[in-house]
Order: structure tokens, then C-alpha cells, then sequence
């Protein structure tokens, strides 16, 4: 600073124009970028309108008087730190106006109810073998519409006595050729196929025990609900109990949700291989015409560049799931339009990387390969292609990680594999399910981002 | 016997690299080429061997025209110049062996050297490049894991695998320390002796008076000074290095 400010003139000036007084003080980019700033969160403040918010630029003004004063005294300035931390704040103020913190809607229990089963994930089960068979009933009893009340099929027996009765009144089961001393789950299943309890309260499976050589007897009441969805009990065909034994075989198992999981995230896998696959056939090509050295020779080329690179930063801004959408529609749902529209996304973003690649190639040992009177195939073979080799599989491995993830969520649209499942996992309300699902997700990203961590790690 | 007529290269922007430069390089000889940077030392060596496509004038190589040779005879003269370059241009991703082999790519079955496969014959005669150089040890390394000094050593080795007539070393030991500056000479000139002619061009002036048994001096493009190294007195080092130039010695050797 060779000239000497007035710190009153300077506050006085930016007590009337913010910034005026830093711009006398000969901090000109301060001055403006300070009235510009005031002009911005004051309007921001009187557009939204509540006067809470109007202390936010008379703050911003005080300090900028205060930073005028500074300025002109000693010819430096202040810390930016209090604008900034106001800026923050009106930021977030801004943002909580529009968008708005509602809790309304929230429910504890519904969540827990959510939750709850999440933890415990339908992943794998126990081992178990079970023993089944059931008896005919009719409900209620009606001339000419009997059973015999007797279901004989692999060496086990069932009967039922009577073998007609209607809603509460008792009846008696018998059943023999079960395993010994082994509990044994009793249910009723109605016409249409629905379960009903007929234990306790009618809220609890009917457990009875068999002896030492396998029969048991247990007497239930006919269900309160056995006719509900019955619409003619006129016309109706026999109702039936169920038995049931299970026994643990010891060790685990894939359950059957287990097995859908690991299939639909193999298919997602899938989809990404084959989409990264597809990608770089057309990529590699499409990469030399977005390199700017190889193409900046003359304008013709130059304009190809140009188209090209164009192109590529458009179809590249389109999120893969908007791209699926439109896929979806041509080739019908299913994981094809998924690696479709992963495809066209990663050629754009290969390409791109590709075309960097080439932009940086070190074109020293071309030079020197081009001096020994190696013809051009093997210049390309000896100086260019050791030199890009390595950063295109680096590229194409990380491309490939993040279709995997990108396919999970284009599951969503239709495009299949594992995000197909979790929709419909979540449609059935089945968390258990859902649950699992997260956990392979996660354990495939997890495994994803390591391996291919270290592969670019030795590559590059 | 190369013969440099009236050379002259005027790069696409307009600048003017060269202005009708010309000389004789008899065989055998140890020719050092001297010049401040963007004097036009570079361009003249590549021009030689047609790295850059010189814009008037004529190299003879004996009886051959060098600059109306057609691409393919290109390739043949090439194959005969080794050329040891300012930052050694090696493939940095390749090994050392596959370094040296490519200087044997123009006497090589073009098909088996696309999958670098190659005879033992040309192994050996790598193995051989190497123990001269004095990294034999260093042949399955990769190349960006020697140093600076090594990597130089691998560039003359791939020089020697084209058993050339004529070296071209374009600034040889400019990225190095002065230390191993004259070890990397040393071999160059341990080839010299041996009958092959060197062109090279260098910085410091200690070392132009050690190795050169000729010198040419560039300024801007024009052959400002040939003789011998003795004769550069203090006008000739102002006129080719300007008025403001002090003389800095690589070494204390």
C-alpha cells in the first residue's frame, strides 16, 4: 500500500454501498465480490420472507462496514471466516425453508417392524427333514357329502373322528407310523388353502408328542374361522388337518430366499461383465477418434474430435437407470435392457478415459522405436501399446466395479438380477429376505472395491 | 563418410530450426554437436535419420541419399543408425531384455517380433549389449525400476543391438549427474574407437574438450563454429553461446 485510506471514510462508504468502502481502500475484486454477495443473500432473504432470516445480510453488512475499516487501516484484511460461516448458515437455512424437516408421517413401530426382521436375514437356515400327512374333514355335516375320515400314505395312518362336525364342536385325531417321541404340529387348512390355527386360543400351532412307537391322539375344536372363506358350505369341499414333525439333521443350509439371492446378485454380476464387455469393443475405437493428439492434425479431424467428444460428455450424463427406462421399453423388462443401458453409458465413459490415455502417451519411445527402422506395426506394438495397455485394464476393472453397483439399482426399473429381487422382496413385505440381500450387496462391493483396488494398484 | 548439405528445417508454426547447415562427418570420427537450447541441435540429429523430415537441403550417407530415400529403404538406413536419446526413452512398462531387443525390430522377423517372441541367437546377442554396458543382472527388470544412469545404459544397448555404422546421441547425458555423465561417454566413446562414427550433441564445454575430436556449433539454426575442440577460444564461446554466457564445468575430473 503506497497511499494512505481514511478507515472513516472507508466504514462511511460501505455503510451506504457494501463493498465501496474495501474498493476505495484499493481491494477492488473484496469490494465487488462483498456487494455482490449482500445483493445475493438479501434477495435470496426477502424472496423467502421470513424476518427471522433478514439478520443474516444486516450481519453480513455490519461486518463488511467493520471489514472496510480494517481494510483502509491497515491495508490487509480481515479473515473471510465470519461471511463464509454466515453463507453456511444461510445456506442450510435456505434449503431447510424449501425442503422442510417433517417427522410427521414417522412411526417407531413401523420401522421396528421393519427392522427387526432385517437383522435377522432369511440367509441360511437350520438343516431339518420333516414327516407330513393329513386327513379329510367335512364341516359342517351334510347328507350326502362324506369322507371316510382314514388317510393312509407311506406307512403313516391318520383318522379322524367324527368325520363331520361343525364350527366348535371337538373332534379327535389318531395318527400312527410318525417318528417316536417327536413333537408334531397340527393345523387346519381350509378349502381355499388358508391355515388356521387350532391350538390355544386358536393363536398357536397344536403341538402333541408320539410315544415310543410313533402314534400320537389330540382332540381340537372345528376353527371359529374354518368357514369364513367359504362362500356355499352347501357345496363345499372337505376341509383337512395337517401333521407335521421336523427334526434338525444338525448343520446349516442355503434357504430358499438364500438361493434367489445369490442367483440374482450372479446375475448382476452378470449383466455388468457382459455390459463392461460390450462396452469396450466400442469404446477402444471410439476412444482414438476423442483423442485430441491423434486427431488435432488438421480440421476435418479436428471436427470429428469435436462431434465425438460432444457425444460422448451427452450420452454420459444420462444416468444409467433413465437409459435403462428407455431400454426397457424396447427389448421388454429383464436383465438385457439393464447390460443395454449399462452398455451405452460405459462406452461414453470409457471412451472418455480411453481418449485420456492415448492424450497422455509419452511420445519419447516412439521416437526411439521409430529409430531402430521398426516399421509402424511394430512401433504401435513395441512403443504405444505397452504404454496403454496397462491404464485401459485399469480403467476397464474400474468401470466394471461400478457397473456392478449401477446394475443393482437398474434391478429397480426392471433390468433384473439382484435389484428385480429386492423390489419384489419388498413388495411381499418379506425383510427377512431383504435383509439378506443387503448383506450380499454389501459383501460383493466390499470384495469388488478391494480386488480391484490392488489389480489398478499394480497396473498403474 | 556423412555429408550435410545446405539443411534446413522450418517447423509448421514458422519457426525456423535450421538455416542451410552443412558439414562432413568422416568415419570414425567423434563429432560433438554444441549450441544453447533451441539452437537447433535436436532437430539437426533427427533430420539425420529423418525422425523429422528436414524442409530443404541433402544428407548423404556415402553414395545413399538419405532424404530422397523412398519409406521403405527408410526403414533399412534406420536400422543401421543407433540413436541414444536426452531422456532414454525407454518403454518404461517393458523389461530391460525387452528394451534392448526392440533396437533389433528392422533385422527382425516382422510377424514373430509382433508377439515378441525372438531367436536365441538375438537374446544372447541382448545378453551381450547388457554385460557391456555392465547391467547384465538388470535384463529382466522393468525398465522404470533402474536409475537414471542404468536406463542410459539400456538405450545404448539397444543402440548396439542395430550393430549401427553411426550413433546419433541427442543430449546423452543432459538428465544425468556429472559422475555417471562420463561414464555413459566413456562407452560411447569405447565405441567410437571401435569404428563407429558418434554424433552427438552436448552442454558442457569440459566435456565437449574430453570426448570430441571435432565439434560444430549452432546459434539459433546457423553453423556459427567447426573445429576442434582447442580452438573454441573465449570469442568463438561468446559468438556460439552469446555475450552473457559463463562456462560452467560438468565436472573436476
Amino acid at each position: 500500500m503506497n497511499k494512505k485510506h481514511s478507515p472513516v471514510l472507508a466504514g462511511i462508504l460501505s455503510t451506504f454501498i457494501p463493498g465501496l468502502g474495501q474498493f476505495y481502500a484499493g481491494l477492488r475484486y473484496r469490494g465487488v465480490a462483498v456487494l455482490l454477495g449482500m445483493l445475493f443473500t438479501s434477495g435470496i432473504v426477502a424472496w423467502y420472507g421470513k424476518p427471522i432470516w433478514y439478520l443474516a445480510p444486516v450481519l453480513i453488512w455490519l461486518w463488511n462496514i467493520w471489514d472496510a475499516i480494517c481494510a483502509a487501516r491497515q491495508g490487509r484484511t480481515f479473515s473471510v471466516l465470519l461471511p463464509i460461516l454466515f453463507g453456511f448458515v444461510a445456506m442450510f437455512g435456505i434449503g431447510l425453508a424449501v425442503v422442510g424437516v417433517d417427522f410427521s408421517k414417522a412411526d417407531i413401530n413401523r420401522a421396528i417392524a421393519i427392522m427387526r426382521p432385517m437383522f435377522h436375514p432369511d440367509f441360511i437356515q437350520k438343516r431339518a427333514e420333516s414327516n407330513q400327512a393329513w386327513v379329510e374333514v367335512m364341516v359342517p355335516c351334510l347328507p350326502g357329502r362324506s369322507v371316510s375320515g382314514i388317510n393312509e400314505e407311506n406307512g403313516k395312518k391318520v383318522t379322524i373322528t367324527p368325520t363331520c362336525a361343525d364350527i366348535g364342536e371337538a373332534l379327535t385325531i389318531t395318527a400312527s407310523g410318525f417318528w417316536p417321541n417327536t413333537d408334531a404340529n397340527l393345523w387346519w387348512e381350509d378349502p381355499s388353502g388358508s391355515v388356521k390355527m387350532i391350538g390355544p386360543g386358536e393363536a398357536a400351532m397344536l403341538v402333541a408328542h408320539t410315544d415310543g412307537s410313533g402314534t400320537l391322539t389330540a382332540s381340537f375344536k372345528v376353527p371359529t374361522t374354518a368357514t369364513i372363506a367359504v362362500p356355499d358350505v352347501t357345496q363345499s369341499p372337505p376341509h383337512r388337518v395337517y401333521l407335521e414333525q421336523t427334526r434338525l439333521l444338525g448343520g446349516f443350509e442355503l434357504s430358499y430366499v438364500g438361493g434367489r439371492v445369490l442367483q440374482g446378485a450372479l446375475q448382476t454380476i452378470g449383466m455388468a461383465l457382459m455390459a463392461t464387455a460390450l462396452a469396450i469393443l466400442l469404446a477402444i475405437p471410439v476412444s482414438f477418434l476423442a483423442a485430441r493428439n491423434l486427431m488435432s492434425g488438421n480440421p476435418f479431424t479436428y471436427a470429428i474430435y469435436f462431434i465425438v467428444r460432444t457425444l460422448l460428455n451427452i450420452l454420459r450424463s444420462i444416468e444409467p437407470l433413465i437409459i435403462a427406462i428407455v431400454f426397457v421399453v424396447i427389448v421388454g423388462l429383464g436383465p438385457f435392457a439393464g447390460v443395454l443401458a449399462l452398455a451405452v453409458h460405459s462406452v461414453a465413459a470409457l471412451a472418455k478415459l480411453y481418449s485420456e490415455v492415448i492424450e497422455g502417451i509419452d511420445p519419447g519411445p516412439i521416437e526411439a522405436i521409430r529409430a531402430t527402422g521398426a516399421n509402424w506395426v511394430q512401433v504401435v506394438r513395441y512403443a504405444v501399446i505397452p504404454q496403454i495397455v496397462p491404464p485401459f485394464t485399469a480403467f476397464t476393472i474400474y468401470r466394471w466395479d461400478i457397473n456392478v453397483r449401477s446394475a443393482t439399482i437398474i434391478g429397480f426399473v426392471g433390468g433384473g438380477g439382484i435389484g428385480f429381487l429386492l423390489i419384489e422382496l419388498i413388495r411381499i413385505n418379506n425383510f427377512r429376505g431383504v435383509g439378506a440381500l443387503f448383506i450380499t450387496i454389501a459383501v460383493i462391493v466390499m470384495l469388488l472395491d478391494y480386488f480391484s483396488a490392488k489389480i489398478r494398484e499394480r497396473l498403474v | 563418410m556423412l555429408k550435410i548439405e545446405n539443411l534446413t528445417k522450418v517447423y509448421p508454426n514458422g519457426t525456423v530450426a535450421l538455416k542451410n547447415v552443412s558439414f562432413e562427418v568422416p568415419d570414425g570420427e567423434f563429432l560433438v554437436v554444441i549450441g544453447l537450447s533451441g539452437s537447433g541441435k535436436s532437430t539437426l540429429l533427427r533430420c539425420i535419420n529423418r525422425l523429422i523430415e528436414p524442409t530443404e537441403g541433402k544428407v548423404y550417407w556415402d553414395k545413399t541419399d538419405i532424404t530422397a530415400a523412398s519409406p521403405t529403404e527408410l526403414l533399412h538406413i534406420r536400422q543401421h543408425i543407433g540413436m541414444v536419446f536426452q531422456q532414454f526413452n525407454l518403454v518404461r512398462r517393458s523389461s530391460v531384455m525387452t528394451n534392448v531387443l526392440s533396437g533389433r525390430l528392422g533385422y527382425a522377423n516382422p510377424w514373430l517380433s509382433l508377439l515378441n517372441i525372438w531367436p536365441e541367437e538375438e537374446k544372447r546377442r541382448a545378453m551381450q549389449a547388457l554385460e557391456r554396458v555392465g547391467i547384465p543382472d538388470k535384463a529382466y527388470s522393468r525398465a522404470d525400476t533402474l536409475s537414471g544412469g542404468q536406463q542410459q545404459r539400456v538405450g545404448i544397448a539397444r543402440a548396439l543391438m542395430q550393430e549401427p555404422k553411426f550413433i546419433l546421441a541427442d543430449e546423452p547425458v543432459a538428465s544425468l549427474d556429472p559422475v555417471l555423465s562420463h561414464s555413459i561417454l566413456q562407452y560411447l566413446e569405447q565405441l567410437n574407437k571401435e569404428g563407429i562414427t558418434v554424433i552427438c550433441s552436448l552442454h558442457f564445454l569440459d566435456l565437449v574438450h574430453r570426448y570430441a575430436t571435432r565439434v560444430v556449433g549452432l546459434k539459433d539454426g546457423l553453423k556459427v563454429f567447426e573445429g576442434t575442440a582447442t580452438e573454441i577460444d573465449r570469442a568463438k564461446f561468446k559468438e556460439i553461446y552469446g555475450e552473457e554466457a559463463q562456462e560452467v564445468r560438468a565436472t573436476t575430473v
